[in-house]
């Protein structure tokens, strides 16, 4: 298992009240493969707060994928819903918790914030 | 241009020509699509070699199509022996049952063929033949041909199996048969499209509510759906002949979103069949007095893939609101951004705009309440993001010029930005009727933080910031020695001064000063912009101008619709009842069903509509313009628990009547008649 997957489970308690604002209640479970492994992950999601456990259980969604797409998705150089497109992973189960589970994973790597490029090019002051 | 025939069941769809038949085309999208692929590329009848043509068409029905053929051309089939019925289906899957009747006086052999193919293209792809990256493999079973496409693990399959034997090979199927003399011989051919997830399954068939439908459940559910609309009564032929087709076409457009497993509205055929932003906002918007039940799917879904982070490939940001979503292959391989695409500058104000709509009409607080955080959000991008270069203003400039929009608002073709000159301005722009959707949304987030969120002093913020933007944006965009608004700001903050229908949803959105709104809806209604049959995108004198330009002279029903409802909130109910009438009038040379855009030509040059040359039809907001127009004519609006009603029906229409009319108030039935000595003739 990827350290910077350990380290985004390990992030999302002190980010969730900044991420999840909607009222979503649910528990997504996550199961990143590696070769013939399957690691098992359990998020319960609710408006504020989420609880991680590196573990297997019931379920209101269910996501699979290589652990190499999702360190990929959580470190901004891969985006969910193109994944699920082109079926390099799969999801069962309520759609809406991914969906707000999707709002942790980054910005891709040097993105700008796109106010500044506009203002430069425009020639106006940042 | 060949006529072509389609039908249709939410995404999954067909188009083919006259005989029913499909071959490959690179210019339009002929074929069978789900999900954004062409499952059949080639679908080609011929009996003893020979093609068909077809006698007539039975295409009343969205779902269904039959055709009756005989062989050779026009001028032989008079005393032909043999005829053909196609007769075919959709409904999730693809059905058409085939029938040879020999009408001679003997026994006849017949080789009748069809030829199959799938070139798996996604619709982006058709307008460019290109080398599919993937692979694709046939099957010949015993009684089916398997097409199988496969690139990494995205498979995409289609089965066509006969219920008659038949020699089957890899490129179609031929039945040689006997058919006794005043006999017939059917066979029923089944296409299946699938999609398959990683585990192989079909994803749809995981969706909650069933992916598939069949014709007999599309028939009962659009009834169902019909039902549940006000019922019109009127003397006008064409507004209830538009009104019926509207409600069928809404129906027809309902699909399943195969990542979300939601009912959502598609907007357009062929090039739209898929969520947009835009057009999804609109469409609820006008046919929330009819079909409020529609609408919440939408909100959700818009609300739950509400952009969360910066990506300049998808040009997103945080609490942008879409604009595209694909499912095929160009999206998933990031071939093309639509995954989702966000780049539109004003889904965000509209979704606010519709969620306080909603809310006045259905009474409904508790949706209001949950989506409290994205609308918040959506409010939050217009003065952040938004606000691209820091001046109080919505500005778009595309951070992904590969395959990204240039033009982020409704007009979002390349050239449909300009100087009255004609000269393209540079970006970011900022568009004017941007501004009014901003203005809107700050006032009706301002209600709903008063009424339902309980945030009095957030309600005051945006009431404050709808009236400085309200007082900025007629200092910056008005033109003086025009009397008109300009159409936008150049990134110098100079005018971008063309004349254009924009300035009508400017009306709609309440952003014009009291003393300008008599310039504007005279511009609206003088010989420039309005053709006789509605208002065109571009003023006919501008540099741009042409009457068959997609943005830049051509008019939409939709655009029509709008600034109809804006006249009528500024009071202008004589000049959004002109509107009306011709918007209502073009849609009789439809059969009731308006075109995305017809052509810009003078009313009395043409005596008829143009249609635009490759508009979409059916198309929702197109679909969706009658049903405003109604609303518009009958002056309905909530207040409180309340339906005002107060109708001005234009000269000549005679008698509307709408009938159990649901919202917060149950039911209530609205009557309107126009007041004029010409009512006596009718047969509009």
């Amino acid at each position: 298992m990827g350290e910077a997957i350990e380290q985004f489970f390990a992030s999302l308690p002190a980010r969730a009240p900044a991420v999840l604002r909607s009222p979503i209640a649910g528990t997504l479970q996550i199961d990143l493969t590696t070769g013939n492994r399957t690691d098992h992950w359990l998020i319960e999601l609710a408006p504020g707060s989420v609880r991680v456990r590196h573990e297997h259980g019931p379920a209101d969604a269910v996501w699979t994928s290589s652990a190499g797409l999702f360190e990929r998705l959580v470190t901004g150089r891969a985006q969910g819903i193109a994944s699920v497109l082109r079926n390099e992973c799969t999801f069962s189960g309520q759609v809406l918790l991914f969906l707000a589970f999707r709002r942790f994973f980054p910005d891709p790597p040097g993105t700008r914030d796109p106010r500044q490029t506009a203002r430069e090019q425009a020639g106006r002051p940042a | 241009m060949t006529e072509r025939v389609s039908i249709l069941d939410g995404n999954t769809f067909l188009v083919c020509d006259r005989q029913g038949d499909i071959e490959p085309s690179f210019d339009f999208p002929t074929g069978l699509f789900s999900f954004d692929t062409r499952f059949l590329s080639t679908w080609l009848l011929t009996l003893d070699g020979q093609r068909l043509h077809a006698l007539s068409i039975d295409d009343a029905q969205s779902y269904r199509t039959r055709f009756f053929l005989v062989p050779g051309e026009p001028t032989h089939y008079l005393d032909a022996k043999v005829s053909v019925i196609r007769s075919r289906s959709i409904g999730g899957s693809f059905a058409e049952e085939l029938t040879v009747l020999n009408h001679s006086e003997r026994e006849v052999e017949f080789a009748l063929r069809l030829d199959m193919g799938a070139d798996f293209a996604d619709l982006f792809e058709i307008k460019h033949e290109r080398q599919k990256k993937g692979r694709t493999s046939p099957t010949v079973g015993d009684n089916e041909l398997r097409l199988s496409y496969r690139r990494e693990g995205f498979h995409r399959e289609v089965v066509i199996s006969t219920s008659a034997r038949g020699e089957i090979d890899d490129r179609g199927m031929t039945f040689r048969i006997r058919v006794g003399r005043h006999g017939e011989w059917t066979t029923r051919l089944h296409v299946a499209t699938n999609i398959y997830g990683a585990r192989g399954e079909d994803v749809r068939a995981t969706l909650p509510l069933g992916g598939r439908r069949g014709a007999a459940d599309i028939h009962a559910e659009q009834n169902d759906l019909i039902d549940r609309a006000p019922k019109l009564g009127c003397d006008c032929q064409s507004l209830a002949g538009a009104y019926r087709r509207s409600l069928n076409d809404l129906a027809a457009l309902r699909y399943e979103s195969i990542t979300l497993g939601v009912r959502l509205l598609a907007a357009g055929l062929p090039w739209f069949m898929t969520l947009f932003g835009r057009d999804s906002l609109f469409t609820s918007l006008q046919l929330l007095p009819f079909l409020p039940a529609l609408v919440p799917p939408t909100l959700l879904m818009l609300a739950g893939l509400q952009g969360s982070r910066l990506d300049d490939f998808r040009d997103e940001e945080p609490g942008k609101i879409l604009h595209e979503l694909r499912y095929g292959e160009t999206a998933g391989f990031e071939e093309q951004p639509h995954s989702p695409y966000y780049g539109s500058a004003d889904s965000s104000p509209l979704f606010v705009i519709l969620l306080d709509e909603y809310e006045r009409w259905t009474g409904d607080a508790g949706l209001v309440r949950k989506l409290e955080s994205q609308a918040r959000a959506a409010l939050n991008w217009i003065d952040t993001y938004g606000d691209l270069l820091g001046t109080g203003y919505v500005w778009y400039m595309t951070r992904n010029p590969e395959t990204g929009l240039q033009n982020q608002c409704w007009k979002d073709s390349w050239d449909s930005v300009s100087y009255r000159d004609g000269r393209l301005p540079a970006f970011p722009r900022a568009t004017c009727e941007l501004q009014g959707y901003a203005y809107d949304a700050k006032l009706r987030g301002a209600r709903m933080a008063r009424r339902i969120w309980n945030d009095p002093a957030y309600a005051d913020r945006l009431e404050r910031e709808a009236a400085e933007l309200k007082k900025r944006f007629n200092r910056d965009f008005w033109i003086p020695e025009r009397g008109y608004y300009a159409l936008a700001l150049d990134p110098e903050g100079r005018h971008i001064d063309a004349l254009s229908s924009n300035i009508g949803h400017l009306l709609w959105s309440g952003i014009v000063d009291e003393s300008r709104a008599v310039s504007v809806a005279e511009h609206l209604l003088g010989p420039r912009l309005f053709s006789g049959w509605g208002v065109r995108t571009l003023a006919d004198d501008q540099g741009r101008y042409n009457p068959v330009g997609y943005h830049v002279g051509t008019v939409w029903p939709f655009d029509n619709s709008i600034i109809a409802w804006g006249l009528w909130k500024y009071g202008f109910r004589e000049e959004a009842g002109r509107i009306c009438e011709s918007v209502v009038s073009a849609s009789r040379f439809f059969d009731g069903r308006l075109p995305e855009a017809f052509a810009g030509y003078e009313r009395d040059l043409t005596d008829y509509p143009v249609q635009y040359p490759t508009a979409c039809s059916p198309q929702a907001w197109s679909a969706g313009t009658p049903l405003l127009l109604l609303r518009v004519m009958l002056g309905l609006e909530p207040q409180g628990e309340h339906l005002i009603i107060d109708p001005a029906v234009p000269e000549g229409m005679g008698r509307v009547e709408l009938l159990d009319i649901p919202g917060r108030w149950g039911r209530v039935d609205a009557l309107g008649r126009s007041r004029s000595p010409h009512d006596d003739t009718r047969g509009h």
